[in-house]
């Protein structure tokens, strides 16, 4: 059973004029214990779809979609507040920026405490009281800082980045989720750091079997990570498949680009040749391509291209796109 | 905090030296004598003056004759009103206690009702509440003080007789000045009518508090609606929603806090505002303040008493901004970090 199946999910901008759908149709699926990458450039919808799965978005955002089944129940036959209740419990998001998510005046501990769940108590209250201070403690002791005692005093300010991140991954596990949106968890961060974030990830995944969709605007960082990934461009799906598939197989001309931009995996080519990349930059919402829109930079881009392409399954290996590249592997 | 605390202090001597430079620069600006514009004594003889100038070093240079000026500011002697004949000191020292009750009443009611208000307008935005406050905010802000006082007096006071038009309380009482601050004393004294006369002396408060505080709470609805807003706008309360709070946990837990230290922020800078409103509802309620004084010192000529007036309003306006400054410090953690001092 997936854990999580999503199709033709569009979030559309409200606006006086026509409609701007920023998130286009995109499909997800996911399975139980699985990690996917969400992949795409800056600006192509990712932190707005991730968003809208754990309904979060504000009144200005409208989100549609064909399917959204959560382990087996339609949510979408859901009232509101049905959703959100299953949602919020099972399904928990960090955010991009952590230093921004967490309230500056209040301190982490107290901050910790309010996410841990009331079922997990028992007691009178000045016994629960205890029991969310101690439950605190081992959210942060679980996500590696051992110096709790200085943490649970600090506000947000005095910690570093990764520290934040780690405060933000130890509020999104007080609920025991069983997916974890990671939204750009290593943004802006050093490598060293980096590579702990994403350690602390993984075994989590392999420890609980926990779920994670890891969000990344960099195709190769998320690579050793991932069992899966979709990517994304403006907000229409582009491809989605295993890490191999995508990595060595691209069948879509943008995820092509975006593998032949990566240094890695351009190891055989020459030295101080040009990396391969698209022409041009992301369109803006207020001036998106009808049809495929990729189109204006597409180098396989043709007269059909103005038709939004249906998605095409190889093997469980989704491709949305006129013409892929299936043809120039084999 | 020690370095914020430092900061404070040393802003705090600096503007008031600057306020006693503009004021000893009055004296020389105002038409006259300068000596007797310092010191009000409009009937001394010439031997007096001749010791007045010797000690206000006169036959030294401008700047000695500063630091005397400051030396006898330092003392309490701010010379006297050339009207009255009394020393300012002592004038103001009578006045300044009716305007501080005023105006640290009128303060906090302008906050306890549009601080809050303002939040319910930002959680319902764009909704009748919403828009329904915005009107109300707009139009008290534009009523003129003086067409309201007067209004309010013509209403409550004479036509429907409810509250007392004028004074601080009615006559019938003797209150002991202990602290000068009325309420205090009253509370202080063991006079045996002393419940009614704190009543008198809340209903003589009433009216005029409610004009004073009218315009700046208006200020802080619109203040606090766009703090709110801000607020609500900001990652931490998505990260909050996410993490399971329901909205009103998410209101009363991070919002109402980030937002009032906001507006709290700004609360300092509008209160020079409420200071020059409750000047002139001093003059409308004849209420015995330090404003209505410095009107009538104005309207007299009296340079002296307006050069002191002028001293000790700004310098209760700057106390008070450093108070609601040491507030803020108190409230937001970020505020109190070395560096951010600065502000
Ligand atoms: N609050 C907003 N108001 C208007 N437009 C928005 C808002 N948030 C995002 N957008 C637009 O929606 C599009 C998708 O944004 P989104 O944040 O989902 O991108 P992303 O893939 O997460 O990019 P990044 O890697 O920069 O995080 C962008 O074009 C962005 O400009
Ligand atoms: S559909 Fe056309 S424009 Fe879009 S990626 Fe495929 S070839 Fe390029
Ligand atoms: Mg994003």
């Amino acid at each position: 059973m997936n854990l999580i199946d999503i199709r033709n999910l569009s979030i559309e901008l409200k606006t006086a004029s026509k409609p701007i759908f920023a998130v286009d149709r995109v499909n997800l699926t996911m399975k139980e214990g699985e990690v996917r990458g969400l992949v795409g450039e800056s600006g192509s919808g990712k932190s707005l779809l991730a968003q809208a799965i754990v309904g979060v978005l504000d009144e200005k955002w409208r989100v549609d979609a064909d399917r959204f089944h959560w382990r087996g129940n339609d949510l979408m036959r859901l009232s509101p507040a049905e959703r959100k209740a299953i949602i919020t419990k099972d399904v928990a998001m960090i955010f991009q920026e952590p230093m921004a998510c967490l309230d500056p005046t209040t301190s982490i501990g107290e901050q910790l405490e309010e996410a841990v769940d009331a079922e997990q108590l028992t007691g009178f209250f000045w016994q629960k009281r205890q029991q969310r201070k101690q439950a605190a403690i081992n959210l942060l002791h679980k996500v590696g800082i051992k110096q709790h005692e200085v943490c649970v005093k600090s506000f947000p300010h005095q910690l570093t980045d990764a520290l934040c991140q780690r405060v933000m991954i130890a509020m999104a596990l007080a609920r025991r989720p069983m997916l974890l949106i990671a939204d750009e968890p290593t943004a802006a961060m050093e490598s060293t750091n980096q590579g702990q974030i994403f350690r602390l990830l993984a075994s989590l995944n392999q420890l609980k079997n926990m779920s994670i969709l890891l969000i990344s605007h960099d195709l190769e960082n998320v690579t050793h990570w991932t069992n899966t990934i979709t990517v994304m461009y403006s907000g229409q799906f582009v491809e989605a498949g295993t890490t191999e598939q995508i990595f060595n197989q691209p069948y879509h001309p943008y995820t092509r680009a975006l593998v032949d931009s990566s240094p890695r995996a351009n190891r055989m080519i020459p030295n101080k040749s040009r990396l391969m990349t698209l022409p041009g930059s992301i369109p803006i919402l207020q001036h998106l391509p009808i049809g495929c829109r990729l189109g204006p930079r597409c180098p396989r881009a043709q007269q059909k291209c103005v038709h939004a392409p249906k998605i095409k399954n190889f093997h469980s290996h989704q491709v949305s796109c006129h013409f892929p590249l299936k043809d120039s592997y084999s | 905090m020690l370095i914020f605390t430092l900061r404070r202090l040393s802003l705090f001597i600096f503007t008031i030296l600057l306020l006693t430079l503009l004021s000893f620069s009055l004296s020389f600006l105002f038409p006259g004598d300068q000596l007797i514009n310092l010191t009000g004594q409009l009937n001394a003889s010439p031997e007096q003056l001749a010791i007045l100038a010797n000690d206000y070093n006169q036959q030294f240079g401008l700047l000695s004759q500063y630091f005397s000026y400051l030396n006898h500011l330092f003392h309490g002697e701010m010379g006297y009103s050339m009207n009255s004949q009394l020393p300012i000191a002592t004038e103001v020292l009578n006045r300044l206690p009716a305007t501080i009750e005023l105006t640290c009443v009128a303060l906090l009611v302008a906050m306890f009702f549009g601080i809050p208000i303002g939040f319910c307008a930002a959680i319902y935005h764009r909704k009748l509440p919403d828009n329904l406050i915005l009107t109300v905010a707009m139009l008290g802000y534009s009523i003129p003080v003086f067409w309201l006082g007067i209004l309010a007096i013509l209403v409550f006071s004479i036509q429907l007789g409810w509250l007392p038009s004028a004074g601080q309380i009615s006559l019938l009482f003797e209150i002991e000045p202990v602290t000068g601050l009325q309420l205090i004393d009253i509370l202080l004294s063991d006079n045996e009518y002393k419940w009614q006369a704190f009543q008198d002396a809340t209903r003589h408060l009433i009216l005029p508090v409610i004009v004073v505080a009218l315009a700046p709470a208006t200020i802080f609805m619109r203040l606090a609606r766009t703090a709110m807003l801000e607020v609500l706008d900001t990652h931490y309360i998505k990260a909050a929603k996410a993490k399971g709070l329901t909205f009103s946990q998410i209101i009363y837990r991070h919002a109402m806090r980030n937002a009032f230290i906001k507006v709290i922020r700004d609360v300092g800078l509008q209160f020079a505002n409420l200071i020059t409103i409750a000047m002139v509802t001093e003059v409308i309620f004849s209420w015995p303040g330090i404003g209505r004084w410095l009107i009538e010192s104005i309207y007299q000529r009296d340079y002296t008493a307006i050069q002191g007036g002028l001293i000790v309003l700004s310098t209760f306006i700057f106390i008070v901004h450093i108070i609601i400054d040491f507030v803020y410090a108190a409230l937001n953690p970020l505020a109190r970090e070395p560096h951010h001092g600065a502000r």
